[in-house]
């Protein structure tokens, strides 16, 4: 978004005041250095982390997801013996079930915990958003997952584990330039913040950039439902791909109406498509393109053994929000061993130097923008049933 | 030409699902707020079987207008019911039952969304296949076709019926005064229960047509409707059944314009803002009748 | 106690914030008047503290003063527009006055952020500060129930015929009450939004309207302290449940539907009910009949006057 984070205001007001009055007084006094509850450094035998994300209720599918992931890294530390091999890490979970009160309030019992190590934060933006301030507030290194918006990653103590859509939403304008696909038509959800960043200024740009015309961009809000008359409208345009930027029921509907008016172009898609989110759009579907930061299709090294990994032991495809789990828990692990300290504090640095060096996870090599996640994502089609590697 | 056609598509996709709740509310002087819950999950209900037996069309309309009924008078019997029992009058009863239903509501809901994870749900395991027309240069698909008779029949069918039947009019009876309907020989709570369970059908069928229509489901759809259908029905005037028809055309034929001028983020404030106008200049909505208050 | 306190701070705070939400709809479902109007003034005046907060550089204060009272201005405008409506008529009136303040948000640009709203907008407001705005709301409200003025608004509810021939500036009282109810959903969107530090658009829904209703109908809506009843049920029904995981959404359903059709004066209600007859059954005056025919009346009551009377289950459960 173009709207800077005013920072200086955020930070006057946080230094001042006490945020959440008593709470964050009582949460901040001696944190810093009880963490893990080794106070001089070193590794603790030890480490209690908290999951604080959705298990249940609308964005639940990225919580469990996350969660499964982490679960599985975290056994591969321990039988590594990563961080020695007495040191055992323990993740307690509570489900925030996508409210922001529930967060917050779970937040601040977690950061007065001065058991607790790290944080993994809420999935869902505006809850990530409203305890961010707190783990900056009382020192508590808390990694996202998920949480694209903007005001989630905003000092020292935020980290995030997901790379926000935009930032490799590149690799699909390249491919448009490569397969000659100039003329190209954009339809997109305004009122949902990821999308309406990507349609409103991120696309346009990417296409200028790629030497992309955009012919027309038509925008809709989350509960339009019927898409006729702009896939008509479409249809007419004969543009040589489609940009739709919806989310999951409305992707099959616009796909499937796109197809019915008679549109036979490329359909460029996001990560929402992910996890047969368009099945039900049947062959419809067939030829959709779409980037991700993580596909089991994936031929990595690291990526095929973690798809292994989770299948053996879920008895399941993992999705991106596993793979992010995943490697958010091994930045953790890592950023543990780099700064030799499974305190707050010496986790906040460890994580900070692993992001300063970038390291190779499960989504191929991941690089950060300060204490924000970047991958280069790859693309895949969907063939009707499955996801495929579109080979770049 | 095909701007009208498609609007009369959407408005019949409306239409459908208000129906039910317009039917409810002008007769017995029930507003359900789990009409939208009732419609996800009949269409769900139809889904989660055809996911193991490949079934027809009528079939799974069969089904969902069944689970539809069903939940509906449920809620009348359970709910709604006591809910009337327990208050001094009908007017101090309706803000109950509007919570009443929020609450029943809920529960469907949360199994759905369990049941899928909230990814989307349809019927793709079902025999039916969307056919693409193209008439005069006009395209139309037989699905569309469908819902627009569908709807539209159903409508000027249901306000006919309950213009000149017997059992129309003792409906209808109920809503202006149900004592002395009583007393008349109207057996409200029998009369209640039955149109909730036509009420409820009709929110079942509403949900698999959409279904085979747009393809996909999601699970807060029936909210996203609900709040439509509440608009629709005042618009047009509260009890009043052809308001309910011109209502659903207005917001589809609203809606459509402001696409057109391709403003689709200000959707909700222009149709919003119309029905705003609208009760500005009449406030009883535009068929609604000043003499039956039951507000 | 100070452990108890430090972990549900938090809860604590959101109890208070929903309060003040109900409160400014309770109101003027007090007056007869069926307006959801303090819904949309949450969003202006959250977004007013938040823009004034993040992009004017004011305090804490200042901001939430501000989007407090252009909540106040705007309702009592919308009140001038639509106060001829009644019923669902208003209710629906009143709900597209808030979808289009989502809708505004959405398309403000840069000043609301568009789709992904504002951030960053952390004030220093304590649990104390929350605290003390709320007693000052409620010492107010509780004014407003009591002796004449309190029987003159019960007049404007439930007979408001009788009320212009007491003497009772109808029109302006409900006028008033639409400024009052913008006052308090502006502050309670202003507090909770630099509580929470973020406002989106998506939180100016619907679905607001549902808690504030929800708060209103199980705690009891003759009386302030129904909606604290109320809102102290719905905030920590969720954490109580919160062992039963997965299924809690379905016990929340199954809990707000009992409430509506068991209590039909909320909890406040059954409350009084119980105390009513246990004073009857002290063996004073009253017969035991009288306790079950003549209950408190706990249901706000639109302007016109019953048409459709069930027969009368008395308070008896």
């Amino acid at each position: 978004m173009s709207v800077p984070t005013p920072r200086r205001h955020l930070f006057k007001a946080t230094a001042v005041l006490a945020s959440v009055g008593l709470l964050a007084a009582c949460g901040s006094t001696g944190a810093g250095t009880q963490g893990g509850g080794d106070a001089g450094g070193g590794i603790a035998s030890e480490i209690k982390l908290k999951g604080i994300y959705d298990t249940t209720g609308p964005v639940a599918y990225a919580g469990v997801g996350a969660s499964k992931g982490a679960q599985l890294a975290m056994e591969e530390i321990e039988e590594q013996g990563f961080l020695g091999e007495d040191v055992s890490i323990s993740l307690e979970e509570v489900d925030t079930a996508g409210e922001i009160e529930r967060a917050s309030s779970e937040f601040s019992r977690a950061v007065a915990d001065p058991g607790v190590a790290a944080i993994f934060g809420p999935v869902a933006g505006q809850q990530a958003a409203t305890v961010a301030p707190m783990a900056e507030q009382s020192k508590v290194p808390t990694i996202f997952n998920q949480a694209g918006s903007e005001g989630v990653v905003i000092g020292d103590y935020t980290f995030r584990g997901t790379a926000p859509m935009g930032t490799y939403y590149d690799i699909a304008a390249e491919h448009l330039e490569k397969e000659g696909l100039t003329d190209v038509a954009v339809i997109y959800n305004g009122t949902y913040p990821t999308f309406a960043e990507i349609g409103q200024e991120i696309f346009p740009e990417l296409a200028e950039k790629h030497g992309l015309n955009i012919t027309s961009s038509q925008a809709v809000q989350s509960n339009t439902q019927d898409f006729t008359s702009q896939a008509q409208a479409i249809a007419q345009d004969k543009p040589d791909a489609v940009v739709m930027l919806l989310i999951a029921p409305q992707s099959v509907t616009a796909l499937t109406q796109l197809s019915q008016a008679g549109y036979d172009g490329q359909v460029m898609a996001t990560s929402v498509q992910a996890a047969g989110n368009v099945a039900q759009a049947g062959e419809h579907a067939a030829g959709l393109m779409y980037p991700v930061d993580f596909s089991a299709a994936q031929d990595g090294e690291l990526a095929v053994d973690f798809v292994k990994g989770f299948e053996e032991k879920y008895g399941e495809t993992p999705d991106a929000y596993a793979a992010e789990g995943y490697d958010s828990m091994w930045w953790l692990a890592r950023g543990i061993k780099a700064s030799g300290d499974s305190s707050r504090e010496g986790i906040r640095a460890g994580l900070q130097q692993v992001a300063a060096e970038g390291f190779e996870g499960v989504m191929g090599d991941l690089t950060f923008e300060g204490n924000d996640m970047r991958v280069s994502g790859v693309l895949v089609e969907w063939d009707g049933t499955d996801e495929k590697l579109v080979t770049q | 030409m095909q701007e009208l056609l498609n609007t009369l598509t959407l408005g019949s996709i409306y239409l459908l699902f208000a129906l039910g709740m317009a039917l409810a509310w002008s007769t017995i002087g029930i507003l359900n707020f789990a009409h939208g819950a009732i419609f996800v999950f009949s269409a769900f209900s139809a889904h989660f079987i055809s996911d193991f037996v490949p079934l027809s069309m009528p079939a799974i309309i069969l089904i969902s207008v069944l689970v539809g009924a069903t939940l509906s008078a449920l809620t009348q019997w359970l709910a709604f019911e006591p809910i009337l029992k327990r208050s001094k009058n009908h007017r101090s009863a309706e803000l109950r039952i509007l919570i009443g239903g929020i609450g029943v509501a809920a529960i469907p809901i949360a199994l759905v969304d369990w049941a899928t994870a909230s990814a989307p749900f349809g019927f793709a395991n079902s025999s039916y296949s969307t056919q693409v027309y193209e008439i005069m240069g006009l395209r139309i698909t037989n699905t569309s076709l469908i819902v627009i008779i569908a709807g539209v029949g159903i409508a000027v069918g249901l306000t006919l019926w309950l213009r000149r039947s017997r059992q129309g009019l003792g409906l209808r009876a109920i809503g202006v005064d149900s004592e002395t309907a009583s007393l008349m020989g109207v057996n409200r709570t029998v009369m209640a229960i039955g149109t909730m369970a036509i009420a409820g059908g009709l929110a079942g069928l509403a949900g698999a047509l959409q279904v085979f229509q747009l393809q996909a489901m999601g699970v807060e759809t029936g909210d996203q409707l609900l709040i439509k259908a509440f608009a629709m029905i005042v618009l047009g005037g509260l009890g009043s059944m052809a308001g309910v028809i011109l209502g659903a055309f207005v917001l589809a034929g609203a809606e459509s314009l402001i696409f057109a001028a391709n403003m689709g983020t200000w959707v909700d404030a222009v149709s919003f803002g119309l029905i705003f106008l609208v009760l500005l200049v009449r406030p009883q909505g535009i068929f609604g009748r000043q003499e039956v208050r039951r507000t | 106690m100070i452990d108890w306190y430090t972990a549900n701070s938090v809860v604590i705070q959101a109890t208070m914030t929903t309060l003040l939400l109900a409160l400014s709809i309770q109101l003027p479902l007090r007056m007869g008047v069926f307006s959801f109007a303090g819904v949309g003034c949450f969003g202006i005046g959250g977004y007013t503290a938040a823009i004034a907060f993040t992009k004017f550089g004011m305090g804490t204060w200042t901001a939430v003063a501000f989007g407090t009272v252009l909540a106040g201005v705007l309702c009592y405008l919308l009140g001038l527009l639509v106060h001829k409506l009644t019923g669902l008529y208003l209710g629906m009136a009143t709900i597209a006055f808030a979808l289009i303040v989502s809708v505004v948000a959405t398309n403000g640009g840069s000043l609301t952020g568009g789709a992904s709203g504002l951030f960053g907008a952390l004030g220093g407001i304590t649990n104390l500060h929350v605290f003390l705005l709320l007693a000052v709301v409620i010492i107010g409200l509780a004014i407003s129930e009591a002796g004449r003025f309190g029987r003159k608004i019960d007049t404007v509810r439930e007979d408001p015929e009788l009320a212009v021939a007491l003497g009772i500036n109808v029109t302006r009282y409900r006028k008033l009450t639409f400024l009052a109810s913008g006052l308090i959903g502006g502050l309670a969107g202003a507090v909770t939004t630099l509580l929470r530090s973020t406002i989106t658009p998506a939180e100016v829904n619907f679905h607001l309207v549902v808690v504030a209703l929800t708060v209103i109908i199980i705690g009891g809506s003759s009386s302030w302290l129904g909606a604290f009843i109320g809102a102290v049920f719905i905030t920590w029904l969720p954490t109580v449940l919160s062992f039963v995981a997965e299924w809690e959404p379905i016990i929340y359903g199954f809990v707000v539907a009992l409430a509506a059709i068991f209590l039909p004066g909320g909890i406040l209600g059954l409350v009084k009910d119980l105390r009513h007859r246990r004073g009857a059954r002290r063996g004073s005056t009253p017969p035991p009949e009288e306790g079950a025919a003549a209950p408190p009346d706990d249901e706000p009551h639109a302007p016109e006057p019953s048409r459709t009377p069930v027969p009368s289950q008395g308070g008896a459960l």
